[in-house]
């Protein structure tokens, strides 16, 4: 009986724990002053937590990715309904006591976050590198407690973004493996984490542009591959290829409710590739026409399977039925340490739908944002680690956490 | 330097015109000949190892340009500027600390997440780490110097030895295992003739193990024939079938013993042609299919890099008298396009999940066990071999 | 100049001294078939599939193992000895290669004689011309050669052949050279009779009483690869009209009846070989390296250092650095050379295009070899063409089937360019041998155009475009002179890169079915006649015996005009009788026919002068009449062929049909029961048929009184 199963518990049980805070959020609203974004529209800035069924990192997503452009505009497309908020500046607060030093990590965070193709783990690499530069710790262990609070604040920020808890573990674990017994003068064990910190920026901020070289060799000319949905890393990989000439066409699923794919699509479309526009349903339909597969992923999981986006999974199990590859594009700091057994065996990441008409209020409906691949769906990850089988991604992970 | 040329010269002419038959040969060919480059090459006294690793990286461009499709080749270079690399590694490490040593080691796998988090800023200095190494401890001797120039050669051309011997006895190594995977009373199904499934099977039945043996004869060379001569000739009880036939029989078989060509990154199979088809018969009946191949054959690249040619399609006279077909092929009259097209491809592509296990002369293995093997014997930097020597890609 | 014989033990003579394996390269195929291009450049630097053809020939003898190569150029030497030179053959550690450069030879021969002289070579070489293109190993070929030559030293060449069946209808090879026949004695391999040409073959008897078995082949190919012996140098010599290889040397040694030399066959099977001897083999042979049957000399392995080429899907073969826009369309078994960009839109099937081409938009290219640097803009077409380095064609143009544009031909907007015609920037030589057979005395006409050519070459360019400026026959803006096709060309499309076309391909059926190609038979000889299996199996077909009543005819008007014996006449239609199969009956009918035919045709005014001259003719010529109307049936034949003729085609006659009848009788040559049995013959016929029944009705009245009234003397 589906009352009884799993999943429909842990839902119920993270329904009541989201209430709860968001009762207790609502004191804190008045403490915040965020910071106006620099931006076109003028829509309400969200509050911290508006909307406690919704995931803050699916908002940004659709943020980002679902702006309406003006070409698309001129194009007579209807606005997006209610996704058209330039930067979302969710800043959010643990505990009251903590703002400056929380605050000062969100807002650099924030800060690094205004570039839309920045990743967010990414903007949280730098925002922790930036703290350490600007601690006033004196011993190593104090620098890492700084460090710690921080990416907790972060991590609370959004606990649905994995990219965002992996990148700041992963730093974490970086900064505990530095064996500061090398270096006797904290000053200098300092500065060698500053750089070290930069590098790790540099890196992931780099893992994009490898990751496109890496995968060149996949696409030959002549082939059709299916995307789903708006991943930056996956349009650069495209991008790569259209600037090296060679020949091939894209099939773009709309990717609602975000409806991504449209703009990946436009976007595609200026870069003179064909392509075209699916809804999500025909995925299937059109998959005998598909050479590959190529997606984006939220995170990577310990099984080699990725979290993505809602519908990933849908497409990935067609693929495999019709023998088709399927790519995943995910740099390594994504590299998350989670080990989902089912699709509802994560943090929940709800987001708004909208049907288009009103829904009537005894119809429930779906709302999570992502989905989990188990990796035997999986053909091949391109990481910047390079190209590797779903089950080399487990042994790295074991290997780094043992 | 001109005697190297003639000999290179001379085995890329082999190479193009075909006339070397066989990965084993080709990898001994390979690697003795990259030992006398090696061997004839004046290295400098600083970075010796870059010095001797552009050499053998412009030999190697040629040679595979030469055969793409024989794989041996590139991964007895790529094997070579490993052993390089490492020998190189270890000369220097000799003076340095243990820790910064091992970071140094570690180098030398393909990136992972752990050397991620380690080595940052060691990554870029990596080329430069043998000579780096001996100027950051600012220890140089130059006595020390020399003597480490002749001891890198050396030790290299020592390690290509130990290279040139395992290939020749692999086969060895891969037949002592015979014993645990073959047991009594069992039918076992092959594919045209591979020396390695040969010496395999040989040493099974003189271990006294009872079995018989099922050889599709592999068309269009028909070497299953020869194999069924040899082995009836070391008194093995054979049954001689066409490879349409294999479906058929596979129900009665208890497994599926076979050669490759090469093996690739992803525990994929470039086997001769007709073994996907043999592969997907085993899967259907649930019987082991099991590829026996030396480390020679493991390639580091995917079947899907370019570089990669899966396939090379001979002369259709195997398949078609030219004489009988004359009149067939006549294109003087009509439209002028050929209505008759026989294509005669060497090689299939086995997908890794069709393969059971591996069996090679360190031991067996699963498909997604591979890349191990790959990370231990190649270097990261050496995927793609090009003259000028790129720093991580 | 003494010979070095081969020593009794083998081991000795490959111990001691080892003779390395020579070959002998002739850069210069002494013929005209590729003309105009041959005008600029040789025909060994033409590129096969993108590689000159000498590259090929080279690679080949390189991998079979010979170690000195002596190539012979004459025409276009310098150019031969500069991609030699460029191309570091001159320098292969394996092979030393060495030209031999001579300015007046015009034939194969000249260039054997020359060779000679220099004294190069020393024991069994292996001659083969620039253009031959082949994979196989000469190992088993040497090797049975040497056996051969120690039990006996007249074997002095072995040549290399392989079945390749010609086309039944067209009587041509794939290569389009005509059909070869050979007589090999299947037991040693000897070669008893070569001949190329499709005109009846005769053999010797004594070649069947010599030999123990025979077999004939009409589906052989002569790949032009001989290994020969040092005999062969010096029979050149002695003899100095021997200048085709085949025409003369191998027909000169296979009748020669005072010195025994013996030429042997090694037939090849699973390899390949073959020689591009006019444009079709040029076409058949890319199409061959295409599909690989030239394994290993196939474009992807063979890139002699320049690009890559790699192998996709249906034999597509395509360098790198190639810009294919989007929506072009390569078909199947297409090379696409490197740096060629092909627009939008376009279709290419089928064809070789070189590197460095323009390829524009809307294009279609069907079955064509473009080579390198050629610009095609939008709009062309072309069809089975082979256009040369440079060419510009502009917007629109159209090549029909066989065209051949030459190099650095401008065409025109908006041409169509006629079928099997060619176009060169230099005009057509104006003399023309009619005999286009005699390839030595027309290339020799040749060779002295092309010195006033190379002179030519001296000048730049533009000047030469300029010059050919005013000729428009290639468009505005074009250049280049059209070469019209002249007598003894008109058989173009047999040797064109154009396949033939279907109404070719349907007349050339038709006519077989007519037996129009049938040979004709002018001297029957008394010896015994071995007939080209050219004739139609099915002998008494209508249209066989009205060949046969034609021929008879023309047999017997001869004979009134020469005035032949009667026994000659009977000795001739005997013989065509035998020749169609005829039956005797046949031969009397036609007989009658032509006499008749005679008679009519001789003037007349009247019925009655007709008579006179009916009456006349018979009786001259009443002995070989009576000859052939031995028994009744022939006769009752003859009287239906009378009538035959009375109604169809001498109406004049059928009023006087009684009237000869009995003259006939009279003279007896038609006896009487022969007409009485007519009769009742007719009996059961139409009324139609019966016309001349009634006619002779009182004439068989009185032939049946007469015959009672001598039935009755006689008792």
């Amino acid at each position: 009986m589906w009352y009884r199963s799993p999943s429909f518990i842990l839902d119920n049980q993270a329904q009541e724990k989201l209430l709860l805070q968001q009762q207790q959020h609502q004191q804190n609203d008045d403490v915040l002053n965020p910071p106006p974004p620099p931006s076109m529209s003028e829509t309400s800035v969200l509050n911290p937590n508006p909307n406690p069924n919704i995931s803050a990192y699916y908002q940004t997503r659709a943020a980002h990715h679902a702006v309406v452009t003006s070409d698309w505009l001129a194009q007579a497309q209807a606005a997006v309904a209610g996704g058209v908020s330039g930067e979302v500046t969710a800043a959010e607060v643990e505990d009251g006591c903590e703002v400056e030093k929380g605050g000062s990590v969100i807002e650099e965070f924030n800060s690094w976050r205004k570039q839309p193709d920045l990743a967010e783990a990414v903007a949280a690499i730098r925002a922790l590198a930036s703290v350490i530069r600007s601690s006033n710790a004196t011993t190593m262990m104090e620098l890492e407690i700084e460090l710690k609070k921080a990416s907790d604040s972060l991590k609370s920020w959004d606990a649905t973004s994995i990219s965002l808890t992996a990148a700041c573990d992963l730093f974490m674990r970086y900064v505990t493996r530095t064996s500061a017994l090398e270096y006797e003068d904290f000053n200098s064990a300092r500065s060698r984490l500053i750089e070290r910190a930069e590098k790790f920026g540099e890196i992931s901020y780099k893992a994009r542009r490898i990751i496109s070289m890496l995968s060149q060799d996949f696409i030959f000319d002549g082939c059709t591959i299916l995307v789903h949905g708006f991943s930056r890393v996956v349009f650069e990989v495209l991008k790569t290829a259209a600037q090296n000439k060679k020949l091939f066409r894209v099939f773009c699923t709309e990717g609602r409710p975000d409806r991504t794919g449209l703009r990946f699509s436009n976007e595609m479309a200026k870069l003179d590739v064909p392509v075209k526009l699916l809804i999500d349903s025909a995925v299937a339909y059109s998959m005998d026409e598909v050479d590959m597969v190529f997606v984006g992923a939220d995170g990577v999981v310990e099984s080699g399977g990725i979290i993505n986006m809602m519908g990933t999974y849908q497409i990935a199990l067609v693929a495999h039925s019709l023998n088709k590859p399927v790519y995943v594009a995910a740099e390594s700091y994504k590299f998350a340490r989670l080990y989902p057994l089912d699709q509802k065996d994560m943090a929940p990441a709800l987001r708004p739908i909208d049907f288009g008409v009103p829904v009537p209020s005894k119809v429930e409906i779906e709302k999570s944002a992502r989905d989990y691949t188990p990796p035997q769906y999986l053909t091949l990850l391109f990481t910047d680690l390079g190209v590797l089988t779903p089950s080399v991604v487990s042994d790295e992970l074991i290997q780094l956490y043992l | 330097m001109p005697d190297t040329q003639t000999l290179v010269n001379d085995f890329v002419n082999k190479l193009k015109k075909r006339k070397i038959e066989g990965s084993q040969a080709t990898a001994r060919h390979t690697a003795e000949l990259l030992r006398s480059v090696i061997s004839q090459q004046r290295i400098p006294y600083t970075n010796q190892a870059g010095a001797l690793i552009n050499a053998i990286k412009a030999v190697g461009e040629q040679l595979i340009a030469a055969n793409p499709v024989e794989l041996a080749v590139g991964n007895i270079i790529r094997r070579v500027l490993h052993i390089i690399r490492e020998e190189d590694l270890s000369l220097t490490t000799a003076a340095i600390a243990a820790a910064v040593a091992a970071a140094a080691r570690s180098t030398l796998r393909p990136p992972s997440l752990q050397t991620l988090l380690e080595d940052v800023p060691d990554a870029t200095a990596v080329p430069h780490t043998s000579s780096s190494g001996g100027d950051s401890e600012g220890r140089s001797k130059s006595a020390d110097k020399n003597s480490r120039s002749r001891k890198l050669k050396h030790d290299v051309i020592e390690a290509v030895n130990e290279l040139i011997q395992d290939i020749a006895t692999c086969h060895e190594h891969i037949a002592e295992q015979a014993v645990e995977h073959i047991h009594q009373n069992e039918v076992i199904l092959t594919l045209g003739r591979s020396r390695t499934v040969m010496e395999f099977l040989c040493a099974a039945k003189e271990k006294k193990r009872s079995f018989r043996v099922f050889v599709a004869e592999g068309a269009p060379r028909y070497q299953g024939h020869v194999l069924a001569k040899e082995l009836m000739a070391r008194d093995l009880q054979t049954t001689v079938i066409t490879d349409s036939a294999v479906f058929a029989m596979i129900s009665r078989v208890n497994m599926v013993i076979v050669g490759a060509h090469a093996i690739m990154a992803n525990g994929g199979v470039i086997a001769p042609v007709g073994l996907n088809m043999v592969a997907l018969a085993a899967q259907r009946h649930a019987v082991p299919f099991v590829v026996v191949a030396g480390s020679h054959k493991l390639c580091p690249l995917y079947p899907h890099n370019p570089e990669v040619l899966l396939n090379e399609l001979k002369s259709p006279s195997d398949l078609l008298d030219f004489g009988e077909f004359s009149d067939c092929l006549d294109i003087g009259c009509g439209t002028g396009e050929p209505l008759l097209h026989v294509v005669n491809p060497a090689f299939d592509y086995v997908p890794p999940n069709l393969v059971s296990l591996f069996i090679t002369d360190t031991g067996g293995h699963n498909p997604s066990y591979m890349y191990r093997l790959i990370a231990d014997y190649y270097s990261a930097d050496d995927l793609v071999i090009k003259r000028k020597s790129t720093a991580g890609n | 100049m003494v010979q070095r014989r081969p020593s009794k033990t083998a081991e000795d003579a490959d111990d001691l001294t080892h003779v390395p394996l020579q070959a002998i390269l002739l850069a210069d195929s002494f013929a005209t078939k590729f003309r105009p291009i041959t005008l600029e450049r040789p025909k060994v630097l033409l590129p096969l599939v993108g590689i000159p053809m000498i590259d090929y020939s080279l690679a080949w003898l390189e991998s079979a193992g010979v170690e000195e190569v002596f190539v012979f150029c004459c025409a276009h030497s310098k150019q031969v000895i500069n991609h030699l030179a460029k191309s570091q053959w001159l320098k292969h550690p394996n092979m030393a290669v060495t030209t031999i450069e001579s300015h007046n030879s015009v034939s194969a021969g000249d260039a054997m004689r020359v060779i000679y002289e220099r004294n190069v070579i020393h024991g069994d070489f292996v001659l083969v011309t620039g253009d031959t293109i082949s994979n196989m190993s000469l190992a088993e070929a040497l090797q049975e050669h040497k056996d051969r030559r120690k039990k006996d030293n007249n074997a002095v060449m072995t040549m290399v052949i392989k079945k390749s069946k010609p086309s039944a209808i067209t009587h041509q090879s794939r290569l389009g050279t005509d059909e070869l026949f050979m007589a090999i004695n299947p037991d040693t391999n000897q070669l008893l009779f070569y001949e190329d040409r499709a005109n009846p073959i005769t053999l010797e008897k004594s070649l069947l009483t010599a030999n123990s078995s025979v077999s004939l082949h009409n589906d052989m190919q002569d790949c032009y690869i001989d290994i020969c012996a040092p005999e062969v140098l010096s029979l050149f010599t002695d003899n100095f009209d021997y200048q085709h290889l085949r025409r003369d040397f191998l027909k000169g040694l296979l009748v020669d009846e005072i010195t025994d030399y013996k030429i042997y066959t090694h037939e090849i099977h699973s390899n390949y070989a073959a020689r591009v001897e006019n444009f079709r083999s040029y076409d058949t042979i890319s199409k061959d390296i295409m599909q690989r049957w030239t394994y290993p000399l196939v474009p992807d392995i063979q890139s002699f250092g320049s690009s890559v080429m790699k192998l996709g899907r249906q034999g597509m073969y395509s360098a790198s650095d190639i810009g294919l826009s989007s929506n072009a369309q390569i078909g199947p078994f297409t090379l696409i050379g490197k740096g060629t960009t092909i627009g939008s839109n376009s279709k290419v099937s089928n064809s070789i295009i070189g590197e460095g081409c323009k390829i524009g938009s809307n294009v279609s290219i069907e079955g064509s070899y473009i080579w390198n640097n050629v610009t095609v803009e939008d709009g062309c077409k072309l069809k089975h063409a082979v256009v040369c380095d440079g060419v510009v064609m502009k917007a629109r143009t159209v090549l029909e089937p066989g065209v051949i544009l030459s190099f650095k031909v401008v065409i025109g907007e908006d041409i169509v360019v006629p079928a099997y015609s060619k176009v060169s920037l230099y005009e057509q030589p104006t003399f023309q041998d009619s005999d286009e057979e005699l390839e030595y005395t027309d290339s020799s006409s040749g060779m002295a155009e092309i010195s006033s050519i190379n002179a030519l070459t001296g000048l730049s360019d533009g000047e030469l475009v300029s010059k050919a400026a005013e000729a428009s026959e290639v468009g505005a803006n074009g250049a280049g002179y059209i070469w019209s096709v002249c007598e003894g060309r008109e058989e173009e499309w047999r040797h064109s890169v154009a396949p033939i076309s279907e109404d070719r391909f349907a007349e050339i059926l038709q006519a077989a079915a007519e037996g129009v190609d049938l040979p004709h038979i002018d001297n029957p000889q008394h010896s015994e006649e071995l007939v080209a299996p050219s004739v139609d199996p099915e002998n008494l077909t209508e249209d066989n015996i009205d060949e046969f009543e034609k021929e008879v005819e023309a047999t017997f008007q001869r004979a009134v005009q020469e005035n032949i014996k009667d026994d000659n006449v009977i000795l001739e239609v005997n013989s065509l009788r035998l020749s169609y199969n005829m039956a005797a009956t046949d031969c009397a009918g036609a007989l009658f026919y032509s006499v008749m035919k005679l008679a009519v045709e001789t003037p007349h005014s009247s019925n009655n002068e007709l008579y006179k001259n009916v009456a006349k003719v018979i009786t001259t010529w009443k002995k070989l009449l009576k000859y052939y109307l031995a028994s009744i049936d022939e006769e009752i034949e003859v009287i239906l062929k009378f009538e035959e003729i009375c109604s169809e085609s001498a109406k004049e006659l059928s009023p006087l049909f009684s009237q000869i009848l009995h003259f006939l009788y009279s003279l007896e040559i038609i006896q009487e029961e022969a007409i009485l049995a007519w009769e009742s013959e007719k009996q059961g016929a139409d009324e139609v048929d019966r016309v001349f029944l009634k006619q002779a009705e009182s004439f068989i009245e009185w032939l049946k009184n007469a015959s009672e009234e001598e039935s009755e003397e006689e008792e």
